[in-house]
């Protein structure tokens, strides 16, 4: 059973305000002003001149438990939002992977479940390592991005990107933070769907979630009010809002407070959240949590993951 | 100079809805009245009906409260004229 060893982020300090990037971005005052209002997006982070190697890098530095333990480690993944981030033939992933001296890992890129990739990465991540019956061997899947181009920046009407990073080590089996369940629901139908039908996808969006999100708790042999705590991507406070009140599950055990500081950081959310949650005492041996995330642009991705910590 | 309102009725937010659509709508709108379809007969999406939340309470100087929104409560004038006078902040 996938376990989460260790996680560590890195968030840069700079924080910009919404007011600042809708002036960059050309948006309405009044947009800007509906983020901040009812989304209750504030601020986001950005690296000026910083890398997205240094990026991630910074992330993976943090991460205790990797030093000592690089020769365990058989795979590296970076779950991206984009697909395409730094011109041919530029390889973050490579690049990070021989400045951490993990030459001898397998390194490889995970795409197109959009922001919900990193979800998609910890699975194929443990996918990986119990096949290769090593119960030693480890897998570093790492997340984050440049927020480099408009679409890396905006999701009209729904969010604002942030820079940051996350790392994460992951075994096939362990003690704790064990992945109980995941669940995804695909929907090709929004193939491009912030350009042709934004409305569309808006509409579809809660219920999507929810069903994953109670497929999720469902295959984990659980019932929803089990699950202590969620952890959410980080698009915006009115999303979880109105889900929660779909779901019958209190929005005060959804972990949003990362949401106006940070902006949504790309896949990195699920594991800034859970840092997050981990400093603050509130996952108890034992507890059961549930990570949601939610992605589109070539096609949509709903996923949730429920693990017990 | 106006005074913040504590409470407004139901009738001035339909009242208020009809004058500041055009706005949102980018003056697309003959006439709105209560059994006007937001989403249909006007074409509002997610983001449209915020930026008419907005609106209204800049126009009527209130702030609502929007946790228990739904996507029912915009389906017409009079479904957000109701939900947003029973959900004022500051009034709980």
């Amino acid at each position: 059973m996938t376990a989460i060893e260790a996680v560590a982020t890195y968030l840069p300090e700079q924080r910009v305000p919404v007011e600042r990037l809708g002036d960059e971005l050309g948006l309405s005052t009044m947009e800007v002003r509906v983020f901040r209002r009812f989304h209750e997006l504030a601020d986001v982070c950005r690296a000026p001149g910083v890398s997205l190697v240094d990026l991630l890098l910074a992330a993976a530095r943090r991460l205790d438990a990797l030093r000592g333990s690089e020769h365990r480690v058989r795979y590296v993944l970076h779950a991206r939002t984009f697909p395409v981030v730094v011109p041919y033939p530029v390889n973050p992933v490579h690049e990070v992977s021989r400045a951490l001296g993990l030459d001898d890992a397998l390194a490889f890129t995970v795409t197109h479940h959009a922001c919900a990739t990193g979800l998609l990465a910890l699975d194929v991540a443990g996918r990986l390592l119990a096949s290769g019956g090593e119960p030693d061997a480890l897998a570093l899947i790492l997340t984050g991005e440049k927020a480099f181009t408009r679409d890396a920046q905006l999701v009209p009407g729904s969010s604002l990107f942030g820079e940051g990073a996350a790392a994460c080590l992951a075994s096939a089996d362990g003690p704790r933070d064990r992945l109980l369940a995941y669940a995804v629901n695909q929907r090709g139908e929004f193939d491009d769907e912030l350009s042709t039908d934004p409305a569309g996808f808006q509409d579809e969006y809660p219920s999507a979630l929810a069903e994953t999100i109670l497929a999720a708790v469902d295959r984990a042999g659980l019932r929803l009010e089990q699950i202590g705590l969620i952890l959410p991507h980080n698009v915006n406070i009115l999303a979880w809002q109105r889900l929660c009140l779909r779901i019958a599950f209190p929005a005060s055990r959804v972990l949003l407070d990362n949401v106006p500081l940070t902006g949504h950081v790309f896949c990195a959310d699920a594991f800034v959240n859970y840092e997050t949650a981990c400093a603050r005492n509130l996952l108890r041996p034992g507890d059961h949590y549930l990570v949601a995330a939610a992605g589109a642009g070539l096609g949509a991705t709903f996923s949730a993951m429920v693990f017990e910590h | 100079m106006t005074t913040p309102l504590d409470t407004v009725t139901r009738e001035q937010v339909v009242t208020t809805i009809c004058t500041v659509l055009p706005r949102v709508t980018r003056g697309e709108l003959a006439v709105a009245t209560e059994d006007t379809r937001l989403m249909e007969d006007l074409g509002l999406s997610s983001s449209s009906t915020l930026e008419l939340m907005l609106e209204l309470e800049d126009a009527l100087e209130i702030q609502i409260n929007v946790e228990d929104i739904d996507r029912d409560d915009f389906r017409t004038v009079g479904t957000l004229a109701s939900f947003v006078a029973g959900h004022l902040l500051g009034e709980e």
